[in-house]
């Protein structure tokens, strides 16, 4: 599977363009471009492939549906996009924990790491997986709150006003939640043994 | 050699002159007599070389390493303990510290707290390493799932097959005209567009009847056009022969009460 590749302004304008004119071939390219990353995003909220996949798909619908609004002006196709997608997971994280009955699946799912191999042997690979659902085990046992501003900071990169923007709070709330989030994944990892000291 | 005036000692008293003999402070006849002693005596000898080694030994030995931070810590947390950071505060600046933004007061605070509290003191290290630990894992991206690209596809324009689903030409213009704008791209011309407007439209409705520029253009050349004709008659001397209907002012334009008369 290939990686993300990065659209150039112009490049995204275009895309958008056939698409409205109804161009497949360009819609299918946003498709190819977007998806992995979107779903990636997807599972570190939802903790279950099938989920994931799921939310992927009516990312992706919202996303089509609403080409007609997007405007060069107020950004590149992949910030835009990227916006809507985050909005829309996060909408849906906080409506599942407000409704614990259409929580996923508690368990990180075994068959969901199929990590890109970067070199190394079988041993290191299967090392590798392990941690990562570790890891991803560890960030679910946070808070809602603090597991939002951790995803978005530390494994999203966003800045702290982008945080504001997408969570709409103030940006103190923001701060305070990273640095808590932090603390208590810190914790968790010591527990889990995941740190070694 | 003369040996009459050479002085013996004994093992006892080579012992209380043992120091002196090593700091050579002993004068030329007792150091004389120290040193015969030593190869005479080879317990004397023996002894001489372990206090030698001691001595070496004891020079070798690292001056204590106190952790001068947590020493001054210690004491200002004796002195002035109102300074001190409780831990649930070291933890709501934990971020802050890491990311460089604690100002200075609060800094030393922080550090002091970190270098003396046995609960708090792996914590940032545990955090750090958490980081690390979330980098190495968001580098690790999870493999698309076999069919999702077609499920989105056959879900938004109902096919998998894309590129055989094209653009018609009707659609292409209505973008391609959606696409053509003249966008006022500097906001601070455009109180300049009213007034030019506005001034348009001024000069439009009191210089011309029509509203029209070319009115305006063509009322211009006829008022040109009977001043000079009133002007070369009287310059050359002709009667005015106006005709009264010609005096009227043209349409659209403004003549004074005097003028009038």
């Amino acid at each position: 599977m290939e990686a993300s590749r990065v659209l150039a302004t112009n490049e995204g304008v275009d895309l958008v363009r056939r698409c409205r004119a109804g161009d497949g071939a360009a819609w299918e390219e946003i498709v190819s471009t977007f998806s992995r990353r979107i779903f990636n995003l997807a599972y570190r909220f939802t903790s279950s492939t099938e989920s994931a996949e799921d939310l992927t798909q009516e990312v992706f619908i919202r996303i089509y549906k609403t080409l007609e609004q997007y405007d060069s002006k107020h950004g590149d196709l992949a910030n835009w996009l990227m916006r809507l997608a985050r909005n829309l997971i996060i909408d849906d994280y906080r409506h599942r924990q407000r409704n614990p009955q259409n929580t996923y699946a508690e368990d990180v799912d075994d068959h969901t790491f199929h990590l890109r191999a970067v070199g190394g042997n079988a041993q290191n690979e299967i090392e590798r997986r392990e941690l990562a659902k570790q890891v991803q085990e560890a960030i679910d046992k946070l808070p809602t709150d603090l597991k939002t501003c951790v995803i978005l900071r530390d494994i999203e990169e966003m800045s702290y006003q982008e945080i504001v923007d997408a969570l709409n709070i103030p940006e103190g709330t923001v701060k305070s939640r990273i640095n808590r989030g932090r603390i208590e994944l810190a914790k968790i990892l010591r527990r889990m043994r995941i740190l070694s000291l | 050699m003369n040996y009459e005036n050479e002085k013996i000692i004994n093992c006892s008293e080579f012992e209380n002159s043992l120091t002196d003999y090593l700091d050579k402070s002993l004068d030329s006849k007792n150091n004389k007599a120290c040193a015969a002693h030593v190869l005479r005596c080879p317990i004397c000898h023996d002894l001489l070389n372990s206090v030698k080694h001691s001595i070496v030994a004891c020079g070798e030995i690292p001056a204590p390493k106190v952790s001068l931070s947590r020493l001054e810590a210690k004491i200002l947390a004796r002195t002035m303990p109102e300074f001190e950071m409780r831990c649930e505060e070291f933890e709501e600046n934990l971020t802050n510290y890491l990311d460089g933004f604690l100002p200075a007061t609060v800094f030393h605070r922080w550090e002091r707290h970190a270098a003396l509290c046995n609960s708090c003191e792996n914590l940032p290290g545990e955090v750090v390493r958490s980081l690390a630990t979330l980098v190495s894992f968001k580098s690790d991206e999870i493999a698309l799932p076999e069919g999702l690209h077609n499920k989105i596809l056959q879900q938004t324009i109902g096919t998998i097959e894309a590129k055989t689903k094209k653009a018609s030409i009707f659609s292409q213009i209505d973008e391609w005209i959606r696409g053509l704008s003249i966008p006022i791209t500097v906001p601070q011309l455009a109180p300049i567009a009213i007034m030019l407007a506005f001034a348009f439209f001024v000069i439009t409705q009191t210089a011309s009847a029509d509203g029209s520029v070319s009115g305006v253009y063509q009322q211009s050349f006829e008022l040109a056009q009977q001043t000079y004709k009133e002007s070369s008659k009287i310059v050359l001397g002709d009667k005015l022969l106006i005709n009264p209907a010609s005096r009227e002012p043209v349409q659209g334009t403004y003549v004074s009460e005097e003028n009038k008369k």
